[in-house]
């Protein structure tokens, strides 16, 4: 590329058609290889599973099933709502080693007052107790993250040495809290954040219902745009560019709510809720395969058409998506995310600029436990317990799935949807794996292969950039 | 937080600038306005626009800048001269406010006041041009104009598109050619980087303007533009302090020179007094000449 | 934790019952700790402590927090004091050994307690691991002999993992010869983590299309993440599911039918068991004399040794008030939810 005064723009006849295509759109070259690589690993764990154990996913294996793909992003939700507020911290140039044991020491704050505090207080079920234990999930989690941002700023000790040491002495506090046991069962109602029980799925209408709002949104924003620039005279993107943008980003968001449509509640729930509330039960003939209810000779038996629910979004995915696009927001609309991103350019540019760094720092960290806050709800909630081991190593998985996506570790680059994109490409990898029954061993081993792997390509192709 | 700060002090400076209300965005009128004629007529009676007095900053034991005292009126510029580590940017630094000085005072139109940190400067209308351009890298040039001063939509949000159609008309004057707006300015050539610093440090009707060596990177014909843009500034009636270590990029610009040697102020002198050479020996030997009025880092015997 | 005090106190009046009949008084007994980094350790050494100085001997004790180097230096000093009787909790197995053998070197008797190293001259006293697999294996059978059985293994790099695994296999192994049971999913759980054995069992639910009627969990903990898989299916309570460890939370699971046993170890029986056997040592008891010894091949090296395996305690719904009358769990926890069907809980 030309970098001088007098010729900024290369002529567009020399553009290649694809170069064209990438600036034309605003689309990310890179989210779209990533994008690219997550199909190809499902493709393959779909082959590769079909083999083993033939199924009806759509290369005949597991793992491109409504069910796998429904059950693999509730699996990813925790982590990615971690690393959205790591890309921040490490656009920074700042680390947050201690979200693992943060979360463990949440999580399991957050039981014990569920459960040997309010529980025995309140009685089982009580209201207070879910709103009790979310509430001190969030407050505990930002002022941890604070206290890790203050001691970075003002005391001046390095994130990475500032959180080494709170990984490792949040374990210990949050194994003394409990003596080391497991803490269980959470308040029914906290329960529903996991995403296990049938409360927390939204049901095909308001899935459908919701994925059309979206659509609108993402149609509107594209109007919104082109006014916007037309009002500044900026050159306009061509008419079939945006058409494709609307059309694709819809696409995408109605093909997912389709898929999570079609996971139907497993049997015995649907059983369970149609004798609490008197559905009616067709009868039907018996099919071990089928996903519905059916009535046989005064028997419950599953079969192919009869009473059958489906779940839709469930709300720890919906939570987590919720988070991307705030923290998207947050990130690209905001003053403070300005600042995030200038700073981690240069920071001593924007100490000069008049940006107050300091207290930018402990914002961002407190932001970061806030987030590891809400993630200490859905796996507490989805595992039903608290134990100290609930968070270990996630942190390691946090600053995978971050790097993954494309955040630079030298500070300044990085985007929120490319870590949780990163999240689902690692939690892919691992839930494949154990689909086809191999050890943790070798999920260890592919998912460090794949982190190195991804910053190698990373490199290759910013090279080819300059 | 920043923002409310800012705003806070601002008021203040309204009432104590006479030349305030008359300049507001004139930065590219290149006549010359009625009051800046008569700011540079005369400059030698009116109030020092900044006056920095007896400055001194130590780091480690070591005296960056002893008891330096500089002044700076309405239309003026100053050349603040001397080698690396002569204490020039430091000194320069103490009024933009990236460091805090020891001991000394600095009065804004006469009257004393306290900078803390770059916040506070530009409060006063004081704007800096680094010599490494203090740029965040890795976002657009608008980005960089505003960044601290973000314009804002009625919902509180970044408002990018009013902020890139402000930077296109600033540029455009500075830089007609440039068209890079989207890219992050780290993939702009120096002489483009160094529009971006300048347009950040004129936009917001600067009354005294710093630029720390601000032709070190640039090409000739760059540099001339500089000079071109330090005229017009002048004419508006912008204080200006230029400060470099090669005498020749600021003699024919500067009004008055200021010498600096191992942290101390070896002499000033208009720059219709001293010659070339005069000032070179006050750069390399310290040494005072007959036109300068000599500082505390003069040689004894000089002259 | 008035549970604890409770035992300690029946430990001492036993321990004291003894002593007298031993008189034992005089001697030392030492422990070298591997880490009290865990809490359980202290547990095990007041219960000790209680037993041999209620006999009128000395106990001292060492730390090696977690480092094999320093453990053989603890021993080391150990030695110099000249106990009779030397209690190894090794940090690491293998590279205990030579510290081993400067102590039965030294004429010194050794007991590898709970945490085996193989060495023929040391007793070996610990919770027959092999025998918990057993027993998990044989609550499940009671309540489903045949089907699809999912395992949900501990730690790869843990011995007792494979221990407890080799114990449900010689349970089940004739109904499975007899193709009555069929193993669907067999998984090690990367550091027991019950969110991991979660994940696990959801992708055994997965591939197998839910049809897993039984699953060997190996410790409580798992067996909560298994659970939380099982309920999201609405197959909890349905699906028998093993544990061990006695999990407060697990005895609730018990009492609510979600979980079939918890194979409970009770740390203060293994300590007083050791406290007893090496007050027997000190009076110079022949090893293979001492109540309760057999002889013990089943380490990684084979070597046999002679060894005192108690035999840990199921925990089901029938026996739930033995537990709370134990004062191991109050009847609020353990019946915390639960509506009907469990005698303890009335």
């Amino acid at each position: 590329m030309s970098s001088t005064g007098s010729s900024q723009e290369p002529g567009l006849n020399q553009e290649g058609a694809v170069t064209r295509f990438f600036r034309v759109t605003e689309i990310n070259p890179r989210m779209l290889g990533m994008v690219a690589a997550l199909i190809l690993i499902w493709c393959i764990f779909d082959v590769w599973s079909g083999f083993i154990n033939p199924n009806e996913g759509l290369f005949g294996g597991s793992f491109l099933t409504p069910r796998n793909l429904w059950t693999l992003l509730v699996q990813t939700s925790s982590i990615a709502v971690m690393s959205s507020g790591m890309v921040l911290l490490i656009v920074m140039r700042q680390l947050d080693l201690s979200v693992g044991s943060m979360l463990s020491l949440v999580a399991v704050a957050s039981a014990v007052l569920q459960v040997y505090q309010l529980g025995p207080l309140l009685g089982v079920g009580h209201p207070l107790i879910w709103v009790a234990g979310v509430a001190l999930c969030l407050a505990l989690g930002t002022g941890i993250g604070a206290v890790n941002g203050a001691l970075t700023a003002y005391a001046k000790i390095p994130a990475f040495i500032v959180t080494l040491g709170g990984l490792i002495a949040y374990k210990g506090i949050a194994f003394l809290l409990a003596s080391g046991e497991t803490v269980a069962p959470m308040d029914q109602t906290f329960e529903v954040f996991g995403g296990g029980v049938q409360q927390s799925w939204l049901g095909p209408f308001w899935s459908w219902t919701l994925a059309l709002v979206v659509c609108a949104v993402i149609i509107g924003a594209l109007i919104n745009g082109r006014r916007q620039r037309t009002r500044f005279n900026f050159t306009l993107r061509p008419v079939w560019a945006e058409f494709l943008l609307g059309v694709v980003g819809s696409g995408v968001v109605l093909g997912i709510t389709k898929v999570m449509n079609s996971y139907p509640w497993p049997p015995k729930l649907i059983e369970n809720f149609a004798a609490a509330n008197n559905v009616v039960i067709p009868a039907g003939i018996e099919d071990r395969d089928g996903s519905a209810i059916c009535m046989a000779a005064e028997k419950f038996v599953r079969c192919t058409t009869g009473l059958i629910y489906y779940t839709g979004y469930s709300l720890p995915v919906l939570v987590a998506l919720a988070v991307g696009l705030v923290m998207t927001f947050i990130a690209t609309r905001t003053v403070f995310g300005r600042y995030v991103y200038a700073t981690g350019g240069n920071p001593e540019a924007a100490e000069l600029s008049g940006i107050n760094t300091k207290w930018l720092t402990i914002k961002v960290f407190a932001l970061m436990g806030t987030l590891v806050g809400i993630s200490s709800v859905i796996s507490s909630a989805r595992l039903n317990a608290a134990t100290n081991s609930l968070g270990l190593s996630n942190e390691l998985y946090v600053i995978a799935a971050t790097v993954i996506g494309g955040t630079s570790l030298a500070g300044g680059v990085g985007t929120i949807y490319g870590a949780m994109l990163g999240a689902l490409i690692m939690q892919s990898i691992i839930s494949g794996m154990s689909l086809l029954n191999l050890p943790a061993a070798y999920q260890d081993m592919v998912v460090g292969g794949v982190l190195v792997l991804a910053v190698w390509l990373d490199q290759i192709y910013s090279r080819r950039l300059k | 937080m920043a923002k409310k700060a800012v705003k806070r002090v601002a008021p203040k400076k309204i009432p104590t600038k006479p030349a305030a209300a008359k300049k507001s965005g004139a930065v590219a009128e290149s006549h010359e306005s009625p009051l800046a004629v008569k700011n540079r007529q005369d400059f030698e009676a009116s109030a020092p626009l900044v006056e920095m007095r007896d400055i001194s900053i130590a780091f480690g034991g070591i005296k960056a800048v002893d008891r330096a005292s500089i002044e700076l009126r309405p239309g003026e510029v100053v050349g603040v001269l001397g080698h690396n580590g002569a204490g020039k940017s430091t000194l320069i630094k103490i009024l933009s406010g990236a460091y805090q000085r020891d001991a000394g005072s600095i009065l804004i139109n006469g009257k004393e006041v306290t900078i803390n940190n770059p916040r506070d400067a530009k409060a006063y209308g004081i704007e800096t041009i680094y010599q490494t351009l203090a740029l965040a890298d890795n976002v657009d040039a608008a980005a960089n104009l505003y960044l601290g001063r973000e314009l804002k939509t009625r919902f509180g949000t970044l408002d990018d598109a009013a902020m890139e159609s402000e930077t296109r008309k600033v540029m455009h004057r500075l830089n007609p050619n440039f068209r890079r707006f989207k890219e992050p300015v780290v993939k702009l050539s120096g002489g483009q980087r160094q529009s971006v610093a300048i347009a950040r440090a004129i936009h917001f009707n600067a009354r005294i303007l710093i630029m720390d060596e601000p032709t070190a990177a640039l090409g000739p014909q760059e540099t001339a533009q500089v000079g071109d843009l330090i005229k017009q500034l002048k004419a508006d009636g912008i204080g200006i302090f230029l400060i470099s270590h090669d005498l020749h990029d600021v003699f024919h610009l500067a009004d008055k020179i200021v010498v600096m040697k191992n942290g101390k102020v070896v002499g000033t002198a208009r720059t219709t007094d001293v010659t070339n050479d005069e000032v070179l020996g006050m750069i390399i030997a310290g040494k005072c000449p007959k036109g300068a009025i000599p500082g505390p880092g003069a040689m004894r015997d000089a002259a | 934790m008035k549970n604890i005090i409770k035992t300690i106190a029946l430990g001492a009046l036993l321990a004291t019952a003894i002593g007298g009949v031993a008189e034992a008084k005089g001697k030392t007994i030492a422990v070298s700790w591997k880490t009290f980094q865990e809490e359980r350790w202290k547990g095990d050494e007041a219960a000790i402590k209680k037993v041999v100085e209620a006999a009128g001997d000395k106990f001292i004790s060492t730390d090696a927090q977690g480092s094999a180097q320093k453990q053989a230096a603890d021993i080391e000093g150990l030695i110099a004091q000249k106990p009779d009787v030397i209690m190894v909790v090794a940090f690491d197995s293998d590279a205990i050994l030579p510290s081993i053998k400067k102590i039965s070197d030294a004429g010194i008797k050794s007991i590898a307690y709970d945490v085996q190293f193989e060495d023929p001259n040391a007793l070996y006293i610990t919770f027959d691991n092999v025998g918990v697999g057993r027993i998990m294996a044989k609550e499940v059978l009671k309540v489903k002999d045949s089907g699809n059985f999912a395992f949900i293994k501990g730690d790869k790099g843990d011995p007792n993992a494979t221990f407890l695994f080799q114990g449900q296999l010689e349970v089940l192994k004739a109904q499975m010869d007899a193709g009555k049971i069929k193993n669907v999913c067999e998984t090690f759980t990367d550091g027991w983590k019950p969110d991991n054995a979660q994940k696990n069992m959801e992708q055994c639910l997965t591939s197998t299309n839910n049809k897993v009627d039984a699953v060997l969990s190996e410790n409580d903990g798992m067996a909560s993440g298994v659970v939380a898989a099982l309920k999201a299916q609405g197959l909890a309570g349905s699906v028998p599911v093993s544990g061990q460890d006695g999990d407060l939370a697990a005895i609730n699971r018990v009492a609510l039918g979600t979980q079939t046993v918890s194979v409970w170890k009770n740390t203060d029986d293994l300590g007083k068991a050791a406290a007893n056997a090496a007050i027997a040592l000190a009076d110079g008891t022949a090893v293979d004399k001492i109540p309760g010894v057999a002889k013990f091949n089943g380490g990684k090296k084979k070597v046999e040794m002679n060894a005192i395996l108690l035999a840990p305690t199921p925990i089901t719904k029938a026996n739930i008030g033995d537990a709370i009358k134990a004062g191991h769990i109050t009847k609020e926890q353990a019946c915390a939810g639960v509506k009907d069907g469990v005698d303890a809980c009335k």
